[in-house]
């Protein structure tokens, strides 16, 4: 039984990783996202078109991506969902066109956000840190790479 | 079961009216929206003012239009809406940003609202007035002439009847990144109009330097031409807590007082501003936090013109608390936020009859399970509802009380 769940996971996870793919994030989605990557370290990083910050720092996440060592999840977090086509080519643009790619497609935002954290009322970015042990972190504001790579290295640590 | 009484007026969501419509879809994950109308139901927001005569006015963004329309019995029905844009224009969905409506002692009425002029959200806003009952407005016209940016523009009514337009603007920040100079934030910016339909706002002028680019403005009056502009700072270049300003004179912006030392150092976007009500001299705030000293909603209020405030009350705490409103008439006070279970959303009610000294305990006031924004209170004289626009109930018009 367990041994068909990880070969779903693995499957799923393959879909997922497709490039030029984004994956709509609705009601249980976290749960999904969670299942997808359980029992490996996993860095999942919400940032949206109409976040200032988040596009700052974009370029980064597309360096740290090439060699996290780690599963990066990349979440299009805008209350209003902006055109899949824009998202993408932003991604692109920051080299993060082979990373798995959710965007927000529920009206219902506070329930998204609840699932995902109940304290978060939706403030971009947030990096959600998911420990090869089932630990979850949020991590609100832009990003310390420095201390993301500590994180990284912790987990992958054999 | 449940720690918040239900109003005992709830049975009165039977005034909702323009409820879903075949105009309206459920959207599914992943689906292309499927509302593309320029009716309520097509809308995330609705912003509501009464005039003197009891009238409803409404103004709402969908299908690329910024709509108005009025009601003369509470909602029940609604004229036929008027576009105020022509064109099909890309109107500033922020998470705080809405179409803005205001109605002069005279009945003017005044709509605001704000486009992104290109691919790096860059505002443009613009103000569109009627002397006619509605019956017809001007062309919208920019509220100012520079085009760098300009969001969560803000226009009210004096007391003397003049229109002041407050909003966030961008020309100060590109001009200080042009010199090679840090700049975080926006400009708090302001103009006057005058009460004839023709005036256009007048000369731009900047009241603060490094505010917070991403909420909502308030705005009250002092006196006639003395308004009072609530807002979220930055102080010292990263910590994003309130402020207040009240102008000495219309060209005057008074000091600047910080509402509570939040401590909320953070280079995200809040995307929620304040709500501030004034009467008899007494300033009612209230806000969200995420900061270092506190977290949530609060409510305080100051009765030395801003310069001191309560000590932070907090609202819904542990419920998720969200989009605090405050609405104040004499010595009646109500504040209402929206709050988030894992379930549901629901609407809570505080009221206050002592100018925010003493308060009830908070009421559930309406419901939803589903998309909504954010909770507004209205008053028609004395008379106090609740306005909230939610995507599977529509637009409802709740009665929340009236001072005894």
């Amino acid at each position: 039984m367990t041994r068909f769940l990880l070969c779903l996971a693995i499957v799923f996870s393959a879909t997922a990783a497709q490039a030029g793919e984004l994956r709509p994030f609705g009601k249980g989605s976290w749960q999904e996202l969670k299942q997808l990557h359980a029992g490996r370290p996993a860095i999942v990083h919400f940032w949206g078109l109409t976040c200032g910050p988040c596009l700052t720092e974009l370029p980064q996440w597309g360096k740290f991506a090439s060699d996290a060592g780690v599963d990066l999840v990349m979440v299009a977090a805008d209350p209003v969902p902006e055109p899949a086509p824009s998202l993408l080519a932003t991604l692109a643009k920051a080299r993060l066109d082979h990373t798995e790619a959710w965007v927000f497609a529920d009206p219902y935002t506070e329930r998204l956000e609840y699932e995902i954290d109940p304290d978060w009322r939706g403030e971009l970015p947030l990096t959600v840190l998911l420990g090869r042990n089932g630990s979850t972190e949020s991590v609100l504001g832009t990003t310390d790479f420095a201390q993301l790579r500590n994180w990284t290295q912790s987990q992958t640590r054999p | 079961m449940h720690r918040y009484l239900y109003l005992p007026l709830i049975a009165a969501t039977g005034l909702a009216a323009m409820t879903a419509s075949a105009q309206t879809q459920h959207q599914h994950a992943g689906d292309a929206p499927a509302c593309t109308g320029t009716g309520l139901t097509c809308s995330r927001v609705a912003t509501p003012a009464f005039g003197r005569d009891g009238v409803l006015w409404l103004t709402w963004a969908a299908g690329g239009k910024v709509m108005v329309a009025h009601s003369d019995d509470l909602a029940r029905n609604f004229s036929p809406p008027v576009a105020i844009t022509k064109q099909s224009v890309r109107i500033d969905n922020g998470p705080d940003a809405r179409p803005k409506i205001a109605v002069g002692a005279d009945g003017q009425v005044a709509v605001t609202y704000a486009v992104f002029q290109d691919d790096k959200y860059n505002g443009r806003a613009y103000l569109s007035r009627s002397t006619d009952g509605g019956a017809s407005f001007t062309e919208p016209a920019p509220i100012t002439a520079d085009t760098t940016s300009q969001r969560f523009e803000t226009a009210a009514f004096g007391p003397g009847g003049d229109l002041f337009v407050a909003w966030l603007d961008k020309r100060d920040a590109a001009a200080a990144r042009a010199e090679g100079k840090n700049y975080p934030g926006a400009a708090l910016a302001y103009a006057w109009a005058g009460a004839s339909e023709k005036s256009e706002p007048g000369a731009t002028k900047i009241a603060e330097d490094q505010t917070c680019e991403c909420c909502r403005l308030a705005v009250a009056f002092a006196g006639p031409r003395q308004p009072i502009v609530a807002f979220r700072n930055i102080f010292d270049g990263k910590t994003r807590d309130h402020a207040v300003v009240t102008f000495a004179d219309p060209a005057t912006p008074g000091p600047l007082y910080r509402v509570s030392n939040d401590e909320w150092k953070t280079n995200v976007c809040p995307h929620q501003g304040p709500s501030l009500a004034v009467a008899e001299s007494t300033y009612h705030i209230a806000w969200f936090t995420n900061g270092q000293a506190r977290r949530g909603v609060f409510y305080a209020r100051s009765q030395d013109g801003g310069a001191h405030f309560s000590d932070p009350m907090p609202l819904g705490a542990g419920h998720r608390p969200e989009r605090p409103f405050v609405l104040a008439r004499g010595k009646q006070v109500w504040l209402t936020w929206k709050e988030f279970d894992g379930d549901k959303t629901s609407v809570v009610l505080l009221h206050s009859a002592d100018a925010g000294a003493n308060w009830g305990t908070p009421q559930l006031c309406a419901i939803t399970r589903g998309g909504s924004d954010h909770p507004i209170l209205v008053n028609d004289g004395d008379r106090v509802f609740l306005s909230w626009l939610t995507r599977e109930e529509g637009y409802r018009l709740i009665p929340v009380g009236e001072p005894s």
